[in-house]
């Protein structure tokens, strides 16, 4: 009577028992492993960024790529190494490489990094790649711009935001300690979200098995040793279940009927000393706190594309329909999750119970299953990581890189919510628009901002009558100091933040920012706006 | 004139710091007086003259004087290296007692597959020095511990990329004590990083004047530690196997042989004998790669995190020593794994902490506890966390760890109650081998 899912099962364990050190590649790879495992391993290995620039940006948002194994990454560059650029960027080899072609430098010092990454250097210059069309651009999973000139950024963000499935485009705009990171995205969902917030164990409606299991347990006739070795989560259905008895099939409600039933459950101890009725008193709440979906999970539900499921939605979309379905009945809960926390008890008590949770988790899966509309062929693998990260699911829906600066109102807002990150925002704005109307200062050189035009050009950027924060003066004045710098430190710390947010996106694993994420590092800090 | 240096300036190629002096040839609306003065003083530079003399001579410090330390040549001190070198100091320390392990490649990135073995202190100073020209890497092979006072006193700054609490304690009491009132020079600013998977910190310790490591050792992540009684009796989850494997049956099969867990074989064997005991007990999930986690308590670790957190140590050292900004007071925190949340903050110092307090610790026992127990609760304590301590009072030795014939001596104490050897409001003194600093507790019965 076995069914095909425990033959994988069995399958699974028999090979797990005969499992044999992990190859190099697992070894090398352990520490990150252990973050995203081999499915976001395998995301993250069949990627292909471009990023645009070797700047020193560039190149340490690419080593924090290279080192963890994207599959590959071509940087689009034009540029020759200038004095400055040997100065400042790792990937460089000092004055060896001054006169050669920026990006061959540094894709060639970027790949000893790793010998299982590929390459490329592109050497036309941005204009080119944007008049070669779309389709030059659609063939990477991702774009990376770092301090890309005003009107390119522009027309970059515009080709890449006119289709739904175009790649996300991650702009980076810094100068000397001041940053920040953008990401331009129309839709990204999340599954994995590594969410701290542990599934409900379903206390409160405590499915039949369970309540079955909890039942039948005499606590009296148990010997002391087992009577201390009864998992929490039995004693809790149990006195709940006598509980209810007695007050109208009613959990209790008020503060005095909370400390009423943490006292019945001390009652019940032998020995003032029975950690697993210790632990049912701490998780007692458990027992009167309504399991319902989450309500972050339950917004969802009204998505749009949950409405209008067609051929070209995809599965993600399809498995919230499921689950909506599935939540619309009794118990009114997300499918249960098979994972138990552990808890004292006994290990056959312990594996009793989980076997209880597991058997019921399968059961509802296939129900949730049932509920999948006809005709979708979705993967079982995702299935099954679907429900069990229901409970954290996310949908980030993102915004051009265009509209940022033309929704005045949001500007106008943020004045007042965000005064520092908006400042740091319309100081980078204002020096870009500055530059894109002067002649570009030759090599060597900087362009001249003064604080006053840093000034007119970001209050020409909020609506009228809304003020620039008091700390734009501060912000401006950084960026009128060093209007050009590609400072190491900041570079390298740009270099992670980016490689961070870009591996999140790719492997579609934790959560990536929403909005702008400013960072300030004359006082050390990061914020979102 | 800050080009002409000992050496250095061969080196340096006209534009080569175009992106940083644009940084240090003008002043930021944001730079902080006051904070000049301190580093006026530790670092002998005349902040009060006319700005066009100050910044030669602060890139002159910085370039051919500052002479900086760095602690750890791992995920963030390769970052940390290479960061310190293309920010413009040229003569740079480096300590690491470990060798190259093919599982540190997906980060250390100084490192390659050939150098598997060697030590990183050795092959990250050399590399440094290949691809950043003129600057002085001196690397030791070995502990901190290894060095004086005089070593540490050499250094302007110092920067730690630790992953261990016990090594970055000392360090920290270290520089703490070597603090002389009268000689400004003397007090060395301490910048630590960590990491762990999408977290980290960044901090600044100004010894004696901002709060220590020590003040903060609450703030760790408390250690899961798995009770031997479930371990030996009612394994749960397959750590419980493995915990058995190594605290049990190792020892029961092998005796004193020390187990490696760098060693495939030893791993190999607990992973078998974890496997076979899960087996019996119905437990699913003990795997080769959780086997060696657990023995081997692996913190996970990526390079994005190290660069962040890296960076903003070196961030902070560079403001520090050119006082082109006012440097963190005195905590950064990051989490990376929803959206990018940040928190700055200053801790407190802690007027009581072991270190850099001064007052002695009020200590709240019961009359009933033994020695031995409270030897137990100074191990287990989050913010004392003091591993084999010694014990004694002004009059009399309690407990000692070592040596042998006054452990013996003093072990009949252990099972006396504390309040049969200080009186109320007595003072114990607490030390261990590991820690330079020794604790005073204010005994208060309950
Ligand atoms: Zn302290």
């Amino acid at each position: 009577m076995m069914s095909p899912e425990t033959q994988d099962i069995e399958q699974a364990t028999t090979a797990i028992t005969e499992e044999a050190p992990p190859d190099r590649k697992t070894r090398r790879y352990d520490r990150q492993l252990r973050l995203w495992a081999a499915t976001g391993q395998a995301a993250l290995e069949s990627a292909h960024l471009l990023v645009l620039s070797s700047s020193a940006t560039s190149t340490s948002i690419l080593k924090n790529l290279v080192l963890p194994g994207v599959g590959a990454f071509t940087i689009l560059d034009n540029a020759v190494v200038t004095p400055a650029d040997a100065g400042n960027n790792f990937f460089l080899e000092g004055p060896e490489s001054i006169g050669k072609p920026r990006a061959q430098e540094a894709v060639r010092l970027l790949e000893e990094l790793n010998e299982g990454v590929r390459g490329h250097a592109d050497l036309r210059n941005v204009e080119q790649l944007l008049s070669a069309g779309k389709s030059e651009l659609f063939k990477y999973t991702l774009v990376i711009a770092h301090n890309l000139p005003q009107s390119q950024v522009e027309r970059l963000s515009q080709l890449l935001w006119e289709d739904d499935d175009a790649p996300p485009l991650v702009i980076v705009r810094s100068a000397g300690f001041l940053a920040e990171i953008f990401i331009q995205q129309h839709e990204h969902t999340i599954i994995e979200s590594h969410s701290e917030t542990a599934p409900s164990l379903r206390i409160d409606k405590p499915f039949p098995a369970l309540l079955q299991y909890a039942q039948a347990l005499d606590l009296d006739a148990l010997d002391p040793t087992d009577h201390a070795h009864v998992p929490y989560v039995i004693l809790l259905v149990k006195a709940m279940e006598k509980w209810k008895q007695e007050h109208n099939g009613l959990p209790p409600q008020t503060y005095a009927e909370k400390k009423a039933f943490k006292e019945a459950i001390s009652n019940m101890k032998r020995k003032i000393d029975e950690e697993n009725f210790e632990e049912a008193e701490a998780q007692a709440y458990r027992s009167w706190t309504e399991t319902k979906v989450p309500s972050e999970v339950a917004e969802l539900f009204d998505d749009p594309k949950v409405q209008t499921l067609n051929a070209s939605t995809p599965p993600f979309f399809y498995l919230l329909a499921a689950l909506k379905k599935f939540a619309a009945q009794p118990p009114y809960t997300l499918p249960l999750s098979s994972t138990l926390p552990d808890m004292k008890a006994s290990t056959d008590t312990y594996i009793g119970l989980q076997k209880l949770y597991k058997d019921q988790a399968e059961q509802e899966r296939n129900i949730f299953k049932s509920f999948i509309s006809p005709g979708v062929r979705i993967d079982d693998d995702l299935i099954d990581s679907f429900v069990k990260n229901a409970h954290a699911l996310k949908v980030i829906r993102g915004t051009s890189w265009n509209s940022i600066d033309k929704n005045t109102i949001a500007l106008g807002n943020a004045a007042a919510t965000s005064p520092k990150q908006l400042a740091i925002h319309l100081a980078l704005s204002a020096a870009s628009c500055l530059a894109s109307k002067a002649p570009a200062p030759s090599q060597g050189e900087l362009p001249v901002f003064t604080i006053e035009a840093l000034t007119q050009e970001a209050q020409s950027l909020l609506p009228p009558g809304v003020e620039l924060p008091e700390e734009f003066e501060f912000t401006a004045g950084e960026i009128a100091r060093s209007p050009t710098a590609d400072l190491p430190n900041t570079a390298a710390l740009l270099g992670g933040l980016v490689a961070q947010e870009v591996i999140k996106m790719v492997t579609k694993q934790y959560i990536p920012i929403a909005g702008i994420c400013t960072v300030d590092l004359i006082e050390t800090w990061t914020g979102i706006l | 004139m800050a080009t002409i240096g000992n050496g250095s300036a061969t080196a340096d190629w006209p534009g080569r710091y175009f992106h940083i002096d644009q940084i240090l040839d003008k002043p930021g609306p944001r730079t902080d007086p006051g904070f000049s003065a301190g580093a006026e003083a530790r670092f002998k530079l005349s902040f009060r003259k006319p700005f066009i003399v100050w910044k030669v001579e602060v890139k002159a410090f910085l370039r051919d004087q500052a002479k900086i330390l760095v602690i750890g040549a791992g995920g963030l001190g390769c970052e940390i290296l290479a960061n310190l070198a293309l920010t413009g100091f040229k003569d740079i320390h480096v300590i690491d007692m470990d060798t190259i392990d093919i599982s540190n490649l997906n980060r250390q990135f100084l490192f390659r597959s050939k150098d598997v073995g060697k030590s990183k202190a050795n092959v990250a100073a050399e590399f440094i020095m290949k691809r950043v020209p003129g600057v002085k890497v001196t690397p030791y092979f070995g502990k901190i511990q290894d060095k004086d006072d005089d070593y540490y006193m050499q250094f302007h700054l110092v920067i730690c990329g630790l992953d261990s609490v016990e090594a970055r304690r000392w360090i920290n009491a270290t520089l703490v004590n070597l603090v002389d009132p009268e000689n400004p020079e003397s007090l060395k600013p301490l910048i630590d990083g960590g990491t762990e998977g999408f977290k980290g910190q960044a901090r600044v310790i100004l010894p004696t004047i901002t709060s220590c490591y020590e003040c903060s050792l609450d703030m760790l992540n408390k250690q899961t530690v798995f009770p031997i009684c479930t371990i030996a009796n009612t394994p749960r989850l397959p750590e419980h196997c493995i915990e058995w494997a190594s605290v049990l049956e190792w020892p029961r099969i092998y005796g004193d042989k020390k187990m490696d867990t760098d060693n495939p074989d030893h791993i190999s064997w607990l992973y078998k004998t974890a496997s076979a005991r899960a087996k019996e007990f119905n437990i699913e999930g003990v795997t080769w790669s959780l086997t060696q986690g657990v023995v081997k308590n692996i913190i996970p670790a990526i390079a994005s995190t190290n660069a962040i957190i890296a960076a903003a140590c070196c961030n902070e050292a560079f403001k520090i020593a050119t006082s082109s900004a006012a440097c963190l007071n005195n905590y950064f925190m990051l989490i990376g794994t929803d959206s990018v949340y940040s928190y700055t903050f200053e801790h407190e110092k802690r007027s009581d902490c072991p270190v850099c307090g001064g007052e002695s610790l009020d200590f709240p026992i019961s009359r009933d506890l033994t020695v031995e127990e409270l030897i137990e609760m100074l191990t287990e304590k989050q913010d004392i966390q003091i591993k084999k301590p010694s014990l004694s009072a002004p009059t009399k030795q309690i407990y000692f760890q070592a040596p042998p014939q006054l452990e013996q001596a003093t072990r009949p104490n252990l099972e006396k109650k504390v309040s049969e050897l200080i009186p109320e409001g007595g003072e114990i003194t607490v030390t261990a081998s590991t820690l330079p600093f020794s604790l005073s507790l204010n005994v208060i019965y309950t």
